[in-house]
């Protein structure tokens, strides 16, 4: 049997887990009507059961007390009785499929905002500031300790009385149980932290509270970190010590073990690996964990492919592998794999475009799925064959937007062309593979070239389409031809002369690297510190320049402490709040004008090569020349496009060939990103 | 003239024939014996002849009203044309019947003639060729020498030249026919097809019964030879019912094997025991050889190993290991010979007695040893698929409606599907059914038809043992193989239990109304019979039937019912996996796509595992599980987890892992 260490079902507690696929708790910020679990987290949760996974862990950081808002990043609210029928409809949805569902429960402490809602004081062992959030806090008095331990029994009895089937006691990522453990937080002389057992307390009050509560039956698991990362935290040592003095209680089920602390942005970014890191980083750490303790070990972090997972399981490394984002991409990867379809997976990129969303308090989304999380708005991630007749669809374009569009209209059992000019299918994200550490993200291209394959698309490469397309007499155009970068927005830059290149330029290499770069970013998203980062490995002397904030500012918090650990190495000289007002050449050199925005003083930089990027220009020719002629002019209703229905246009198209509708997706109507593009394609084409 | 020459032609044809036929009984005498009545056997011939027999010859229409010509016209004319010639009774009420019969026999000579003139690859050629003129040359010779004595001619017309001439033609006829019949040629089937058909080792089968439960060793006899090494081993009606072999290789047309291009023609199998029982060479062997095995390098005798090991013996061990026990031989069989018996009993003799089980089949049998399933997963193991369905266990309700045989396809994930679909059902037919969990095991059927029989008769016994703690009305298994050895197998050794089949089960499901069904929504279905349930079990009707009330459109392939082709997967064939020159799943394959269905619904974790093995494009491989509970209506499912205080209700079609 394959996977056979996949599908070995586990006891934690009392409890049988169906297989040893877990979603690990995540902060999904879908809780609405004051944090609870209304009908997209149900349903999302809901999806990923149906997908066969054994063990979800919902509800990162959900709040226990007041003073821990929930609000900031839309979590679940265990500080009030009304959660209890959300959960009972959370639960219902997961079990029906087979699935076993906890909550991850917590106070945050220090770790949150304050300026906000109720305006909380935030409390923390001895009230140091936490750097990521800017948050000031107070120092913790005793009767708030205990309060707040009665809150953990509170929520604990909650999310049983929901019919859930545990709860995970964060003690990770720096909240209020590991700010207590932490000598780095914890500067306490009393009973609370002048000791090892006295730091150890005020956790191991909320586990026996909350085992007194909940009784036997009910799994109680704690979620820690495997080694915080900082000269003066807990260390991976100190970790085997605090994890064997919680089992030794017997009242813990399980671990959880996440490598790295994050209260510095820098150590965020190894919480949730992207894809500039090895497979299962911090394994050892778990591993180490598992080494020390006497019930079932869980980790996550960069475990996306049943091989892997596989691999990991059957060396005994950690008992439960949390396939997090591998879910978000795909919540029926566990399905696939049982079904041995293996190649239809999609796989996470580790573009993290979730997490960083998550972290801007914006709801978790998929880069590559649209479907994710809109489950309940009627989005399928499986897509039923139309019943109506079959269609000819061409697709112009191979970007994102074009390859979903082809998918999805071949799901629908349409006859499907796709046409792209260049070589290869990808849009800009062959482009974005380019860039050092950043190759895994051509993934989402590997995975629709396999379905396209799959499904029959007819891939027409090196074809640039143009009206003739007519000629095969389609009943629906896509055009989706992206755009080029848009260097002609500023004239004194001198793109016409050749004095600026694009970032797309030195990516793909048709421009070879200078040896002395100016990059000038605008835009402060991807391809500027990408650009930078590439010409810096190929040897260039690198500086990046923006007028925002700071360079790659728009990338999100996962991501750019990665961009600047390479960047930093590499001596690449970063520059905000200068704007590139001209380029002009002196003998062999380029002169860059740069003025600073806030001054108006400019200054010159002499190098051999200046990169802009300043974003995608929109390439409308093919859309203009083909919109006179079709039926619907080109026009997509917003109404029912939002509304996840059926274009009306769809039944005015007479099926013969004598005209069609057109649409357009992506960046050619206006530049955005990667998901708008495939959630556009994915909610027009699913009803064709 | 012809009155002096004609009654020694005659007798001593008949004292030859009898000598011919003593000297035959001796030889399948030489085989262990068997329990059979006598005389009951010989009186049950005419009806196993005329009804039994017939129903089978008559599939093919042609060769069967040539054979009623020819055989009936011999038959009549026989016996009286030794009263007429031999005795010289020369009564109208002979001589004209003689006439009758002998014309009769005549025709059907010419068209057993026309049908030799361009014969199918399956038949035998050689004797076999000559055998119409020998026909003709005894009913045309009796015809004409019977006219004199019915007064239709002169009895002195011709003289002695054309007495001499007649002489020889009757002579050649019967030393074909009379001579023939007992000394070694064509005519052998009719002598030896008779008494088989009188001692016949499974005489369940004459009057429309089945048997195909193969037949236990007795372990405890440290006598019996473990299997067939020799053909002496045989039990002698097994060599008799060799020598009945008719050559008409409608076996060898069916053969899944044959076609495949292994090494196992079953008509030139049973002609190489027939080699053996006599002593000798296969030189004159003049049907299809064993694919890839030339004729005339094998040589046997009686008390000579059969299965080549260094050197040449009668049979190769490939050619035992091509078969996959699909019984489509057997089936086809005018004479109803067993020739699945034969191999098992062949191949028992290579597993137990010499230890060579080649390839993979030693892994297969110290798995099923050491952990009670072929393919060596740990033996806790065997729920993990139903982790999440909270199954309800025998031991723990001790006393069930329905007991669920789980079979081996626990481990396999595609079966799982089946499975949970059939869990699906069950709960939606609210059926009170507990499965064994891991206390079952391996029914057997693999080992047994490896020949391992001490291991299927150990796995057999502890799962009676097992069985018998608990009360149940009945067995119900998607698995034909565990249908097959739990309701035809066990028996023997001490357990009788009612099995149903799924397919069966769920036809009755139906047809009670336990279930709302939504119509089928897609395209066409072709159903694929499993060998253990249409051939070993004769149920053709209840998948079709729960098909069609799933309102599908069925198209049959050419090959269905018991003529169905096997999938290449029973009999322990796959583990094998001799090498042939196409794969039967292949060919079976091939017969789907030619009905134009995208669906293909089948009843067996075997059938399914091969043909999903076929690659793609090809139709989608479904169970008849997994395509009832695609139907169930949503409000008529139970909640997956079995949980009774669970009020939701889920998707359709998403349990089973059926949607992705």
């Amino acid at each position: 049997m394959a996977f056979e260490a996949l599908f070995k079902p586990i006891q934690i507690g009392t409890q049988t887990i169906r297989n040893r696929v877990v979603s690990t708790a995540h902060a999904e910020v879908y809780a609405t009507d004051g944090g609870m679990t209304t009908e997209r987290y149900v349903r999302y949760y809901e999806e990923k059961a149906k997908g066969g996974c054994g063990l979800c862990i919902c509800g990162g950081s959900s709040v226990v007390s007041i003073d821990s808002p929930h609000n900031w990043w839309s979590s679940v609210n265990l500080a009030t009785d009304r959660i209890i029928p959300h959960f009972q409809n959370l639960a219902d949805a997961v079990h029906k499929h087979g699935g076993k569902i906890l909550i991850q429960i917590t106070h945050m402490g220090r770790r949150s905002r304050w300026d906000g809602f109720d305006w909380p004081s935030l409390v923390s062992p001895s009230g140091i500031r936490e750097p990521v959030h800017r948050a000031t806090c107070k120092t913790i008095e005793e009767e708030e300790i205990w309060r707040i331990i009665g809150d953990f029994v509170q929520a604990a009895r909650r999310a049983k009385a929901g019919g859930l089937d545990g709860v995970e006691l964060s003690a990770v990522h720096q909240h209020l149980i590991d700010q207590f453990w932490s000598p780095r937080v914890n500067k306490r002389t009393d009973k609370w932290g002048k000791t090892f057992e006295d730091r150890m307390r005020f956790g191991l009050e909320v586990v026996k509270a909350v085992r007194a509560e909940v009784g036997i039956d009910f799994i109680v698991g704690l979620r820690i970190c495997g080694d915080e990362f900082h000269p003066d935290g807990l260390s991976h040592d100190d970790m085997k010590q605090i994890a064997a003095y919680y089992d030794a209680t017997g009242m813990v089920d399980y671990f959880g073990v996440v490598g790295s602390g994050c209260d510095t942005h820098n150590s965020l970014a190894n919480v949730i690996p992207n894809m500039s890191y090895p497979p299962e980083p911090f394994l050892h750490l778990a591993a180490g964990i598992k080494a020390v303790v006497s019930v079932p070990v869980i980790h996550a972090q960069n475990i996306k492919d049943p091989n892997q997972a596989q691999r990991i399981l059957e060396a005994g490394y950690v008992d439960l592998v949390g396939m997090t984002r591998a879910q978000i991409a795909d919540p029926h990867i566990v399905n696939k794999i049982k079904l041995g379809q293996i190649d239809q997976i999609k796989q996470c990129v580790g573009a993290n475009y979730c997490i960083d969303r998550q972290y801007q308090g914006l709801d978790v989304l998929c880069i590559q799925n649209a479907a994710t999380s809109r489950e309940y708005k009627g989005l399928p991630h499986i897509i039923a064959k139309s019943t109506g007749s079959r269609r000819k669809v061409v697709v112009v374009g191979g970007g994102p937007a074009g390859m979903e569009a082809a998918r999805v209209a071949a799901e629908r059992g349409h006859a499907v062309t796709l046409y792209e000019a260049s070589p290869a299918l990808g849009g800009q994200i062959t482009i974005a593979s380019k860039a050092p550490q950043r190759d895994q993200i051509a993934g989402i291209t590997r995975w629709f070239q396999l379905e396209l394959a799959r499904l029959n698309v007819e891939v027409c490469l090196g074809v640039r389409a143009d009206e003739g397309v007519l000629d095969m007499r389609p009943d629906i155009v896509i055009v989706a031809t992206g755009g080029t970068p848009f260097l002609s927005q500023v004239p004194e830059w001198g793109a016409e002369d050749g004095l600026v290149v694009s970032t797309w330029d030195i990516l793909n290499g048709v421009v070879a690297p200078g040896k002395n770069v100016l990059v000038y970013d605008t835009i402060c998203e991807f391809p500027g510190v990408s650009a930078a980062d590439f010409l810096s490995e190929k040897g260039a002397q690198v500086e990046i320049v923006t007028d925002d904030i700071k360079p790659g500012a728009a990338v999100g918090g996962t991501s750019f402490p990665t961009y600047y650990r390479s960047l930093y190495a590499k001596e690449v000289i970063m520059t905000s709040d200068l704007m590139l007002q001209k380029v002009y050449r002196e003998g062999d050199k380029l002169v860059a004008v740069l003025e600073n925005e806030y001054t108006g003083v400019q200054e010159e930089r002499v190098v051999d090569q200046v990169v802009v990027e300043n974003g995608v220009r929109p390439d409308e020719a093919l859309y203009y020349a083909l919109k006179p002629r079709s039926l619907n002019k080109g026009q997509i209703d917003l109404e029912a496009l939002f509304e996840i229905r059926p274009q009306p246009c769809l039944s005015t198209l007479s099926g013969s060939g004598s005209d069609f509708l057109l649409f357009r997706l992506g960046d050619c109507n206006a530049p955005r990103n990667t998901h708008a593009a495939i959630y556009d394609a994915l909610r027009l084409c699913k009803d064709f | 003239m012809l009155e002096i020459i004609l009654p020694i032609l005659i007798f001593t044809a008949l004292v030859l024939a009898i000598i011919g036929a003593a000297r035959r009984v001796r030889l399948w005498r030489q085989g262990r014996p068997s329990d059979v009545g006598f005389f009951s056997g010989l009186t049950a011939v005419p009806r196993r002849y005329l009804v039994d027999l017939h129903c089978v010859v008559e599939r093919d229409k042609y060769i069967s009203r040539t054979h009623v010509a020819t055989a009936g016209g011999f038959a009549v004319a026989a016996p009286v044309a030794i009263a007429v010639h031999g005795l010289g009774l020369g009564s109208a009420w002979l001589t004209w019947p003689l006439l009758a019969a002998t014309l009769c026999m005549f025709v059907g000579s010419l068209f057993v003639a026309l049908r030799r003139r361009n014969p199918p690859a399956r038949l035998s050629k050689g004797p076999w060729m000559r055998l119409p003129k020998s026909l003709v040359a005894f009913s045309l010779g009796v015809f004409v020498v019977t006219l004199p004595a019915a007064g239709v001619v002169p009895a002195a017309i011709g003289g002695w030249v054309l007495a001499v001439l007649l002489a020889a033609v009757v002579a050649w006829g019967l030393a074909e026919m009379f001579l023939g019949m007992t000394w070694g040629g064509p005519m052998k089937h009719a002598f030896a097809g008779v008494l088989h058909l009188a001692f016949h080792r499974r005489p369940e089968r004459f009057g429309g019964g089945r048997s195909t439960g193969l037949k236990a060793l007795d372990l405890a006899d440290p006598q019996a030879p473990l299997g067939a090494g020799k053909p002496a081993d045989f039990t002698w009606n097994q060599l008799l019912g060799f020598d009945a072999c008719v050559q008409c290789g409608r076996c060898e047309a069916v053969c899944p094997a044959f076609a495949a291009g292994q090494p196992l023609n079953p008509k030139k199998l049973i002609q190489d025991m027939v080699v053996g029982l006599a002593g000798g060479s296969d030189a004159g062997y003049h049907g299809s050889p064993h694919p890839g095995k030339p004729v005339g390098e094998h040589h046997g005798a009686l008390d000579e190993p059969i299965i080549v090991r260094e050197g040449k013996a009668l049979v190769s061990a490939e050619t035992l290991w091509s078969c996959t026990t699909c019984r489509a031989c057997v089936e086809e069989c005018p004479m109803m010979i067993e020739h699945v018996d034969a191999i098992v009993d062949m191949r028992r003799h290579i597993t137990l007695e010499l230890g060579v089980t080649p390839r993979r089949g030693v892994e297969v049998i110290e798995n099923l040893i050491a952990t009670d399933n072929p393919n060596g997963f740990a033996p806790d193991s065997r729920m993990h698929w139903a982790a999440d369905l909270n199954l309800p266990l025998m031991a723990d309700v001790r006393d069930a409606a329905v007991l669920l045989w789980i079979g081996d396809g626990a481990f396999d994930q595609r079966n799982q599907r089946t499975l949970r679909a059939l869990v699906r059902i069950l709960r939606a037919a609210d059926v009170d059914f507990a499965v064994l969990g891991n206390d079952e095991r391996d029914s057997g059927d693999l080992a047994r038809r490896l020949g391992d029989e001490a291991t299927f008769q150990s796995l057999a016994r502890r799962n009676i043992a097992t069985l018998s703690q608990y009360g149940f009305g009945c067995i119900l298994t998607c698995d034909p193989h565990s249908l097959h050895v739990l309701k035809n197998e066990y028996p023997e050794l001490g357990g009788s239990y009612q099995v149903y089949h799924h397919s069966t089960y769920i036809a009755e499901l139906l047809a009670e109304g336990r279930m709302e069904i939504s119509p089928w929504k897609g395209d066409k279905v072709t159903y694929h019979d499993p060998c253990y349930l249409g051939r070993y079990n004769g149920e053709y009707d209840a998948p079709r039937n729960v098909l069609k009330a799933l309102g599908m459109e069925l198209v049959e392939m050419q090959r269905s019912g018991s003529r169905s082709r096997c999938c290449g997967g029973g009999g322990g064939a796959a583990i094998i996996d001799i090498p042939g020159k196409r794969r039967i799943p292949d060919m079976r394959m091939d017969d789907i796509r030619e009905t134009g269905v995208s669906v293909v619904a089948v009843g067996c974790p075997q059938c399914t595992a091969m043909l999903e093995g076929v690659v793609e494009p090809r139709p989608e491989v479904r169970d008849i599980a997994e395509l009832v509970a695609d139907c169930l209506v949503p409000s008529a499912q139970k909640d997956q987890s079995g949980r009774k205080d669970n009020a939701g209700q889920p998707s359709p079609a998403v349990e089973i892992l059926a949607d992705a």
